[in-house]
Parts: structure tokens; C-alpha cells; sequence
């Protein structure tokens, strides 16, 4: 049904060759699970099997046989990059306009779609900006359906969904593909698994290094599994296996931020509001909340990059009591917008010149930091030709290498692979132990439970709970857990 | 074409888009050829009623977005007044050379920058670019590949200016400081410009290659989800211009406000 | 080489000058007061107007793609608030004329800084030459309407010739642009290569 022999294929100004005679054969009604690091080429394969490439994308590639279906559907990654309507009917629609389908029936099966992705919606013609994540998804997955496709190609459907809206997609995915060719790249796999009948893992190559049926793969190859990063179930248990014991740390009383009747506005609206609240020197605060609750809002405010009104408190190493950009670092979710040079070198160079960190300990510092977070040796590359993991260790480098006292993360770990994520985590906790205080806002509770001291979890735009996690003493009993 | 303001519906949003394009451009191409500022007052008052009670949208909406309209006046009018060539002296100053005929041509230039400025917020105000792109497509055969690129990239703006904030808070985090003069815009520019284009032209790309996968380009003929006929609004529209055009004609002979007839 | 645009280049170039009507916003009540004293200070940053065009040629590199996206700009700046409106469909017009007559002089083979300067000249005379028409700048004072057009011609070589060369310069260093440009024969000889 799906077939390519010996294929080869080759990015302009790459120096190595991506796929080296890979051949691949997919039986109609099969359900295909592809994984493999990131820089595999997995995306680049379904592309290839699918005819997007080289028909719309325009990839030098050589095989010696080549067999695509003419009827696919591909859901991709990005929720905001799929869509070419502004309203949910209007992008089904767009569908069945380039089939050809009369107008009189496109309302009826417009309703038929959404319904069959369980997407009930009180009127149709809504704006899809107004839509979650996984809501966006859902769509995706609809106007796919509306291509009446024989063969689905996944394309990473729930990396950038949290774990509601994962659960979500990957259900609805489950029911509308039976009767259908399934090939999935993903590596969030602990929903996806009881979808498949076949894994098939790539290495950094884009060669084929295992091949079979799931719980046989699984078994086999967990090690390598865990080396190239993959979301597989219970992975977090065999990283916390291998994790240092904690140190011990300093009481932590000294107070770093203090909050009172603090709020956040967005739009001239109050978005967020803290009662009371202390972040301690040497804490890692975890907050946490459903996706729209004021997180985010929170962090801005924080970093008085919205309106805010109300008393904040910093006690910061300068003395200055004021919100010193100087002594916080801030962490964007998507790192790019924070790069303003051409090399990684130059990026850190301009941190250290806006710090009072004196010129002439420069460049021992800057060696010393690109070492630590792994960047010694694309350290001439622009910021934005790194891998995904590095560009995000770039801009926490960024915002650590000039003796800041405390680190805000939006989401720092969001949409990452395992190593990446696990490689993140013990940068923080170095961090944290060079008396950094760390904030992050997370979806994952596992982190929580691995690295928090505190967790502050938000409800409608209200700090409405404060968790004291801290490890400093195994004594500690819950009952010196507070809730406000 | 505001993107999310709420507002009532009229008889002006029912209007074909691209007849009622069409039809204001024409008048923009014959306005060119219009030397009399009399003729012109006439048209902003009529204009300005269509403008004030015709939109459907709310009052704040429409004060808001008249108020550059004076700028817009003024900016186009100064310059002519004030440096603009003509015999009858009023004032002179320095460079400054005020002269009727300046003046007149000045006032002249400011209404009919005012023309225009309100039949493009009519027309802005009382048009779905949804309807725009599905009409030209199939009243005026604009090719789909540019309907449906125009109709995707402006599902993208709000992207866009979301990640123009984000920007603008990332480089206040990162103590960005701008040299002075030339250089210093050159690198503004540089600095907004590298990551929003970066952003946007790999998304772009994106939605282009998954409107392709929804086999976009595979057939040659498609159907449509709306269909945008003419109507006897059109006919109205049409009409009402018309008949304010002659109007304007006869009121600008026999009533005089300015006391010049041709400023050319 | 496909020397059509694709739906890609299409949506992407719409894209880039959408993106100039964003930034312009940067420049806009700058333009508009600055445009009061009428000593044509405003024209030093005029090239900011036909800057989309030279910028998605350099990237995408195929014919129209200048004119579209002067087209497009102008649209953007329609719905970002549109008072300009449908005069600026037709400044947009021609500029993007001007900007196209002189890379199609080229064959559209030149991406060369001096080339972009002179599409810059194209586009400011294309735009001088609709503000006889609905400016009547010929009936400036004689040194007003040399400063016109010294300062406009001056301030888009600047903008739309200059800026415009080194800001694709600086983004083809970001390694996104590389996706988009058109494969050349000897990518496919590269892979050629590599099977023996």
C-alpha cells in the first residue's frame, strides 16, 4: 500500500545525507508508530510517504521504488499552523470546496465531521482563535476526515497539547481511524500505544534500527528508547532511579519577592490576583494551573512587563528593591524571540555587558557557562540554526550568565523530548544550588514531585493554593503542609 | 475590515464586495481628475452621513477611527499652503509663502485626502474579507491560490501581533539599548523584523504545506461555501452615488463655499 | 525550477508584508505628525512604505512576487486601520511596478545590493509620479519640490534599497529562508553524488 526502497534524500546546504537506502513497506489497514531522536528525519519520512515532499516541498530525493496513496490525510503539529479559515465551518468547508463538493450538502457534512470528532459545538461558525488546543486539534483531525482519506499520517498531533487535551485527541484519533492505514510519528507515546500494532524506531540517521511489534520493541529496546528521548510509559520512574539523593539544603527563609493584594491586568481587565504570598530565596516554586488560568499573567506581573497594581517586594542582591532585569532572568516559552545576535557566542557576550559582571572576567565566564550548558561547540552558530534542546539552553544561559538571583520559566520543558527535558531540569537544579531561585510554570506533575520545594496552584487567575513540598528534612510531616 | 468588532449588519454589508470595491475605486480614479473644492465638500458631507449612520457599528468605533481623518487633513493639506506656488501673497515668512491659490490647493488636497479616508473605513467597516476574497474569486476570476493566501494570512495577524508583544516584552527583559540616528533604526527594524519574519515565514510555509495536503491544488474546479451574487442593494448603492455626484455637480455651481472654482 | 508562484510563495509573501504593515505601526504617528510641518522630513522614511516589496523579492527571488506584496502591503495596512485605504491599493500598484520593471530588467536573476537600490528608485518614482495626480506636487515651490524628491529618493535607496539588502542578508543567517528558496540543479548533483 505505502512503499519506498533504497531511499535517499538530501536537504539543500546539508552536508550529510539524510535516510541511506532506507526501504519501508506499509500493508493497507496497519497502524505505524515511527519513532527516533529528534534530527531523525521522521517527520521528513512521513512527508516523503505521504508525496508531500517532493511534490509541495521541494526535497532532492532518489529511490527505486516509490508508492504513495493518492487519498491521505495529515494532521500536523502546531494548532496555529493548519488552518487557513477563520471560522471552524469555514475551514471544513475549505475542504470540501477542493473537492468539489456541492454547497447544498456542505452544511449537513460539515456537523457530520465535527460530530464524528466530538466537537459539539453550539454554533458552528465560530471563530477557531476562541478554541484550546485540543479543541484545535479535534478540528484538525475533522477536516482531515472531510479528505475521506484511506491512509491518516500523524505528524506529532499532541506535542504542543497539555495532558487534557492529549488524552482527548488521542481518543478521538483511536475511534475515527479503525477502518483506516495509520502512520504516526510521535514521541508522547503512552497514549498512542494501544492504537499501534508496529513501532518502528529510527536513529539519529534516519536509519531503521528496530522493527516490530510494540510490547516485543519495548521490551528490547527501553534503553535506547530512553537514549533518544521518547515520552515512553513509566519513563519518569527509571529517571528518578538514576537521580541523585537531594543535598541538603539551607533553610530557606529569606524572602526573595513578597506580595500583597497584587494584580495583573491585561487589556485593562484584572487577569490575576495574589492575596499574600512570599517566594523564599532558594526555592523551586512550581505553578501550576489549567491552561488560560493566569500563569503566564502571573510571570509577566511579576516581571512588570504588564500593568499591575498593588505591592510587590523585591529584595534582590543590589539592594535596589526595585524589578532589576539585571539580578531576574526570564525565560520565554518560545526562545526564539529572545535571541538579538547572530551567534550563541554573542548572545551571552551581550548579557554579560548589560550586568555589572567586570569586563575582564568575560571570557573565562563565557567558557566556562557555554561548557556547562553544552553550547562549547556550536558556540559560532546563529542562535536560530541550533536544535530545538540547545536553543532552549541558550536562553536559559542567557538569563543565568550574569549573576542573577532569581530565574523565571514559562513552561521551560513544554513540547520537549525526555533528554531534553531531563537535561533542563538538573541545569535548574545547579541552579538552585548556586542560590538561584527558581520559578517555572509547569503542566507536568512529575516535576512537581521531583524538583518543587512550593507549588502555587492557580484557578481563575487566583493564587488559590500554597503546597510546601520541601525536602530539606525527611521529617517534615504533612501536617506543616499549609493551605490557604 | 476590522477583525473582531461587534456591529449590526446594514444594507451596506450586503452590497457585493467587489462591485462596491470596483465601484470606489472608480470614483478614487475620477476624484483624481476633480480640481474644485466645492465639489468636494458636497461629497464629504454626503459621504459622512453614509459614514456615521450607515456602518451598523457603534459609536465609540466610529469616533475612534474618524479621529485621524484631521490628521490625515492636516498632513496633507500644510505642505501645499504653506510651500505651494501662486500670485495673490497673504502671509510670507522666511520660507513660509502662504498665497490664495496655495491655500485653496492646500484645502483642496486635505478634502479630498478626507474623501478618500472615509469611503475606505466605509468600505473597511462594512466588509467580511472573507466576502471580499469569495466574491473576487468568483465575480472578478481571481485565481484561489491568491483568495485563499490573502484569507489565511489574515487568520495569521493576530498571531502576529501577539508575538509583536512578546517581542517587545523579551527585548525590555534583555536591556536592549538603540544607537542614535540612521543606525538606531536600522536596528529596530533589524530587531523586530529577523525574529517576526523568522516566525511567521516558517508558519506560512507550514499552512501553505497543510493546505496542500487538503489537496488545495489538486482539482481545477471547486465549489463554494458562500455565494456572493448582486442584489438590488447593489442597484441602490450604485444609485445613491449617483444621484449625490450630481448633486454635488449642481450644489458646487450654485453655492459656492470657496471662493475658487479650479485650483489645478 | 518552477517559475510560477506556488500557493507557498504566494502565502508567504503576503505574510512578509503584513508583517511590514506591523512594524510600519512603529512609524505610523511618527509619519502622520512629522508630514505637518511639510519640510518633507516624513520622506527620509517614506521607503518604509515599499520596503515589502524589495524584502520578499530577495527571499522568494521569482517574478511578481515585488508586485504582490505592494499589493499586499497595502491591504495590510487597510486592515490595520485603513484611513490611507484605497488610495494606497493604488500607490501599492504602482510602486510595486516600479520595484518589478527593474528586476524583470535583470531577468530576475540579480539579488546584488546596487539592484535592490535601483528597484528602490523604481518603486519612489512610481509613487512621485501618482503625487502629481493626487498630490500636485508640481505645484510646490520649486526648492519644496526638489527637497520632495531628493529626500524620498534619498530615504529609499536608504530604507528599501539598503536596509531592506542587509535585513535579508541577516535573515538568510537565521537558515529559514533556505526552505523557501527554490532547489537549485546542484542539490539534486549533490544527491547524485552521493549514490556512487
Amino acid at each position: 500500500m505505502l512503499e519506498v526502497k533504497n531511499l535517499r534524500a538530501k536537504y539543500p546546504n546539508e552536508t550529510s545525507l539524510l535516510f541511506k537506502d532506507v526501504s519501508l513497506s506499509i500493508q493497507q489497514g496497519e497502524k505505524v508508530l515511527l519513532v527516533g531522536p529528534s534530527g531523525s528525519g521522521k517527520s521528513t519520512l512521513l512527508q516523503i510517504l505521504a508525496g508531500l515532499i517532493p511534490d509541495v516541498i521541494e526535497v532532492p530525493i532518489k529511490a527505486d521504488k516509490r508508492k504513495i496513496s493518492e487519498s491521505y490525510g495529515m494532521v500536523f503539529q502546531d494548532p496555529d499552523a493548519q488552518f487557513c479559515m477563520p471560522y471552524v465551518d469555514e475551514e471544513i468547508a475549505f475542504v470540501l470546496e477542493n473537492r468539489n463538493i456541492s454547497q447544498q450538502n456542505m452544511a449537513f457534512l460539515i456537523s457530520q465531521y465535527l460530530d464524528r470528532v466530538g466537537l459539539q459545538l453550539a454554533d458552528e461558525h465560530v471563530s477557531i482563535q476562541q478554541l484550546s488546543g485540543g479543541m484545535k486539534q479535534r478540528l484538525a483531525i475533522a477536516s482531515v476526515l472531510a479528505l475521506e482519506p484511506e491512509v491518516l499520517f500523524l505528524d506529532e498531533p499532541t506535542a504542543m497539547l497539555d495532558q487534557i487535551g492529549t488524552k482527548q485527541v488521542w481518543d478521538t484519533l483511536k475511534e475515527v481511524s479503525e477502518d483506516k492505514t495509520v502512520v504516526i510519528v510521535e514521541h508522547k507515546i503512552d497514549h498512542v500505544l494501544p492504537l499501534v500494532d508496529r513501532v518502528i524506531i529510527l536513529d539519529e540517521i534516519g536509519a531503521i534500527v528496530a522493527d516490530g511489534e510494540p510490547n516485543d520493541i519495548f521490551s528490547r529496546f527501553r534503553s535506547k528508547l530512553y537514549q533518544y528521548g521518547i515520552w515512553y510509559p513509566n519513563i519518569w520512574d527509571d529517571y528518578a532511579q538514576q537521580l541523585p539523593n537531594y543535598a541538603q539544603y539551607d533553610n530557606m527563609h529569606q524572602p526573595i519577592i513578597t506580595m500583597d493584594s497584587f494584580h495583573g491586568y491585561y487589556q485593562k481587565q484584572i487577569k490575576m490576583h495574589v492575596n499574600d504570598a512570599v517566594i523564599h530565596r532558594g526555592d523551586w516554586l512550581a505553578i501550576t494551573g489549567e491552561n488560560g488560568s493566569g500563569k503566564s499573567t502571573l510571570m509577566l506581573a511579576i516581571m512588570q512587563l504588564i500593568k499591575t497594581s498593588g505591592e510587590i517586594n523585591y529584595f534582590l542582591s543590589d539592594n535596589s528593591n526595585t524589578c532589576d532585569y539585571r539580578k531576574m532572568g526570564y525565560v520565554f516559552q518560545n526562545p526564539e524571540l529572545q535571541f538579538i545576535t547572530n551567534s550563541v557566542y554573542a548572545e551571552l557576550e551581550h548579557s554579560l555587558k548589560n550586568s555589572d559582571v567586570h569586563p575582564e572576567k568575560f571570557a573565562d565566564r563565557l567558557e566556562a557557562h557555554l561548557k556547562r550548558y553544552n553550547l562549547y561547540h556550536v558556540k559560532d552558530h546563529h542562535p536560530y540554526q541550533l536544535s530545538i534542546g540547545q536553543k532552549k539552553r541558550l536562553s536559559v544561559a542567557t538569563a543565568t550568565i550574569a549573576d542573577v538571583d532569581i530565574l523565571l520559566l514559562d513552561e521551560p520543558t513544554f513540547g520537549q523530548d525526555a533528554k531534553n527535558t531531563f537535561q533542563m531540569l538538573e541545569l535548574f537544579e545547579e541552579c538552585r544550588k548556586n542560590n538561584i531561585t527558581i520559578v517555572m510554570v509547569t503542566h507536568q506533575p512529575e516535576i512537581v514531585e521531583l524538583y518543587a520545594t512550593k507549588e502555587w496552584r492557580i484557578k481563575d487567575g487566583e493564587l488559590m493554593e500554597i503546597l510546601d513540598l520541601s525536602r530539606v528534612q525527611e521529617n517534615i510531616s504533612k501536617d506543616d503542609m499549609y493551605v490557604y | 475590515m476590522s477583525i473582531s468588532v461587534s456591529y449590526q449588519p446594514t444594507w451596506l454589508h450586503q452590497i457585493n464586495p467587489s462591485f462596491k470595491l470596483l465601484t470606489l475605486t472608480a470614483l478614487f480614479i475620477g476624484l483624481l481628475f476633480v480640481h474644485n473644492p466645492n465639489f468636494l465638500l458636497y461629497m464629504i458631507t454626503g459621504i459622512a452621513v453614509l459614514y456615521l449612520f450607515g456602518t451598523g457599528h457603534r459609536w465609540k468605533v466610529i469616533g475612534l477611527l474618524a479621529i485621524p481623518l484631521t490628521i490625515i487633513f492636516l498632513s496633507s493639506s500644510t505642505t501645499m499652503i504653506f510651500f505651494g506656488e501662486g500670485e495673490q501673497t497673504w502671509f510670507k515668512f522666511g520660507l513660509i509663502h502662504i498665497t490664495e491659490e496655495s491655500f485653496y490647493r492646500g484645502i483642496h488636497l486635505g478634502l479630498r485626502s478626507m474623501v478618500f479616508g472615509l469611503l475606505s473605513l466605509l468600505f473597511a467597516l462594512t466588509t467580511r474579507p472573507v466576502y471580499l476574497f469569495y466574491s473576487t474569486m468568483q465575480q472578478l476570476k481571481l485565481k484561489p491560490k491568491y483568495a485563499y493566501s490573502f484569507m489565511a494570512a489574515i487568520r495569521m495577524l493576530p498571531i502576529i501581533v501577539e508575538e509583536f508583544q512578546t517581542l517587545r516584552q523579551a527585548l525590555k527583559v534583555r536591556g536592549v539599548q538603540y544607537s542614535k540616528g540612521v543606525k538606531g533604526m536600522y536596528e529596530k527594524v533589524k530587531l523586530y523584523a529577523i525574529p517576526l519574519l523568522a516566525q511567521s515565514i516558517r508558519r506560512a510555509h507550514r499552512i501553505a504545506v497543510a493546505m496542500e495536503a487538503k489537496q488545495f491544488s489538486k482539482n481545477n474546479k471547486r465549489t463554494f461555501y458562500y455565494h456572493l451574487g448582486y442584489t438590488n442593494k447593489d442597484l441602490l448603492f450604485f444609485f445613491i452615488l449617483v444621484v449625490w455626484l450630481i448633486i454635488s455637480y449642481v450644489c458646487s455651481n450654485q453655492f459656492t463655499v470657496f471662493p475658487v472654482e479650479y485650483v489645478r | 525550477m518552477k517559475k510560477t508562484l506556488t500557493l507557498t510563495d504566494i502565502l508567504i509573501t503576503i505574510v512578509i508584508a503584513f508583517i511590514f504593515s506591523v512594524i510600519y505601526k512603529l512609524w505610523g504617528p511618527l509619519y502622520s505628525f512629522v508630514g505637518i510641518l511639510g519640510l518633507h522630513v516624513d520622506q527620509l522614511i517614506y521607503g518604509m512604505w515599499f520596503m515589502a516589496a524589495t524584502v520578499a523579492f530577495l527571499i522568494i527571488r521569482k517574478p511578481g512576487i515585488a508586485l504582490l506584496a505592494e499589493l499586499a502591503a497595502a491591504q495590510g495596512e487597510f486592515l490595520f486601520g485603513g484611513q490611507w485605504g484605497i488610495s494606497l491599493l493604488l500607490y501599492g500598484l504602482i510602486q510595486g511596478l516600479g520595484c518589478e520593471l527593474i528586476f524583470a530588467m535583470y531577468r530576475y536573476k540579480s539579488y546584488r545590493l546596487y539592484v535592490t537600490c535601483l528597484a528602490a528608485i523604481g518603486a519612489a518614482i512610481g509613487s512621485l509620479l501618482l503625487d502629481v495626480f493626487y498630490g500636485y506636487i508640481d505645484s510646490l515651490a520649486l526648492w519644496n519640490l526638489t527637497l520632495l524628491i531628493v529626500a524620498r529618493l534619498v530615504g529609499s535607496i536608504l530604507i528599501t534599497g539598503v536596509f531592506a539588502y542587509y535585513l535579508v542578508e541577516a535573515l538568510d543567517k537565521t537558515g529559514v529562508t533556505k526552505a523557501i528558496r527554490p532547489v537549485s540543479n546542484d542539490d539534486y548533483q549533490r544527491l547524485e553524488d552521493e549514490m556512487r
